[in-house]
């Protein structure tokens, strides 16, 4: 599908991640973006930065993805933001000599001021997709690095024509955090590629990999290891679930600046020989272990969105998961999967409990997930929607 | 330095990130106890100690040119400083 004109646009989008180079959702949700609007016609620049063994340029599944070096270098974080971004601003201005940009879609602050400079330089329109937000993500602000990646994201919804969320949640965080008016947000959720799960996998194969016995029943968790992902409440909470389950096994993927803490409470805990550590996953790893397991748990105290819940209904994993943003939108309770209190260990047990001890209930919700992952969680209908984003952002830049 | 809740950052993952935004994010980037020290004001003696304990964690490797070390970060250490900001 063109714009309502017929009209292919040539959009410029900005990621600091983008696949190989993954750290969170926001790569994947690019990734997704970016291919679904190429199917549907568009002319799709997402402009990222280098990670080992990507080339510079490449062009995957119709979408031309630019790799930015950065040349230069500095200790602060900060600094090197501002920095990469100037490098990013070099880049687009060289690609703008021979593509006539439409629109540019910046995602999160991290590529804001590229994506704010390149507005008034090309005198384009600016869309922004927020993730998340830094006062969400650090529960209140401890340095001042916080306090200016909050101004720089009140400055880049400030500069956006329109502000996109994928919550109403997250609509609600954004209306009261930076007083932006309602009518320049748009709630368009995340998708999923559920066709990625559509593999058969052996089981037992995929626990011998990774050392879990084959009658282990696997409590799954996928994400960053940092607080606002919860982790903690889940390792506490294993006591509790392997008592009623002594053949559970907690299974954690991902890494995180909060890992040392993390392994340093579950070998304190009792039952830390069920508790798993495996690092960062590639994504055919994750699809099979996904596959494999009995139960996803996400057990976040901060979530505007939550594409892993999503990734265990697409896979038919019953998901627990923590009752607030985005997670409880996307779940309903007792019907599509279980919602649990966030921080709170024995409400997770509960929930993994509840389904492990009731297989025609977890294949229930099993059901209900897949169901309603189809219908309303397509790529299609997520990139149709960013696009008309996209054509009410015309109205000048 | 804190990321959220009453937890800092331990000084291990603050050096890595140093790393990381200095820019030693690929063997040809790749650089010597000596400049690493210059570029993020830590002792060389301190810098060694924490790239040892990197190094065992995966999070930075090492390759050694005309008999000298030269330290980079891994694909899993980049990830591991990204995961503080995204």
């Amino acid at each position: 599908m063109l714009d309502r004109a017929g009209n292919s646009m040539d959009i410029c989008m900005l990621t600091w991640e983008y696949p190989p180079r993954i750290v969170g959702g926001i790569a994947r949700h690019c990734e997704g973006l970016a291919k679904t609007l190429a199917k549907m016609g568009h002319t799709v620049h997402v402009i990222t930065l280098d990670f080992p063994g990507a080339p510079q340029y490449e062009e995957v599944e119709g979408v031309k993805i630019h790799r930015t070096s950065v040349e230069l270098g500095h200790p602060s974080f900060i600094a090197w933001v501002f920095i990469f971004n100037h490098f990013m601003e070099k880049k687009i201005a060289m690609i703008s000599k021979e593509v006539k940009f439409d629109v540019i879609h910046i995602h999160d602050w991290l590529v804001a001021l590229a994506g704010i400079a390149t507005k008034h330089y090309l005198r384009l329109p600016l869309v922004l997709t927020l993730h998340s937000t830094e006062v969400g993500r650090t529960s209140g602000f401890s340095n001042p690095d916080s306090y200016l990646i909050d101004g720089v994201e009140w400055w880049a919804t400030y500069e956006s024509k329109r502000v996109i969320v994928t919550s109403n949640s997250m609509k609600r965080e954004v209306e009261e955090h930076f007083h932006l008016p309602q009518s320049k947000i748009d709630v368009i959720p995340n998708a999923i590629d559920t066709s990625k799960y559509e593999v058969k996998v052996d089981r037992e194969a995929v626990k011998r990999r990774y050392g879990i016995a084959p009658d282990e029943r696997i409590v799954l968790f996928v994400g960053r290891l940092v607080p606002q992902k919860g982790v903690e409440y889940l390792i506490k909470a294993t006591s509790k679930i392997v008592n009623s389950h002594p053949n559970a096994r907690i299974v954690i993927v991902g890494d995180g600046w909060m890992k040392d803490h993390l392994w340093n409470l579950t070998i304190s805990s009792e039952h830390k020989h069920k508790i798993s550590f495996l690092g960062f996953l590639s994504d055919s790893e994750l699809v099979e272990l996904t596959l494999s397991s009995d139960v996803l748990v996400v057990p976040s105290v901060y979530e505007p969105f939550g594409i892993v819940a999503l990734e265990g209904m697409a896979a038919g994993v019953p998901i627990v998961a923590s009752n607030i943003g985005g997670l409880a939108e996307i779940i309903e309770h007792d019907k599509t999967g279980v919602l649990v209190y966030a921080g709170d260990p024995n409400s997770i047990a509960w929930g993994v409990n509840r389904i492990l001890s009731d297989s025609k209930y977890a294949s229930w919700l099993v059901e209900n997930a897949k169901r309603k992952v189809r219908e309303v969680y397509s790529w299609d209908a997520v990139a149709r929607r960013t696009a008309e984003v996209y054509e009410k952002s015309y109205g000048g830049a | 330095m804190y990321r959220g809740g009453s937890m800092p950052i331990s000084d291990e993952i603050y050096f890595l990130c140093m790393l990381h935004n200095i820019g030693m994010t690929a063997p040809e980037k790749s650089l010597t106890i000596e400049e690493i020290s210059r570029w993020t004001a830590v002792e060389p003696a301190k810098a060694e100690e924490s790239l040892n304990r990197l190094l065992k964690a995966k999070y930075v490797d090492v390759r050694i040119v005309s008999g000298v070390k030269r330290y980079f970060i891994t694909a899993d250490g980049i990830r591991k400083v990204l995961s503080m900001y995204s």
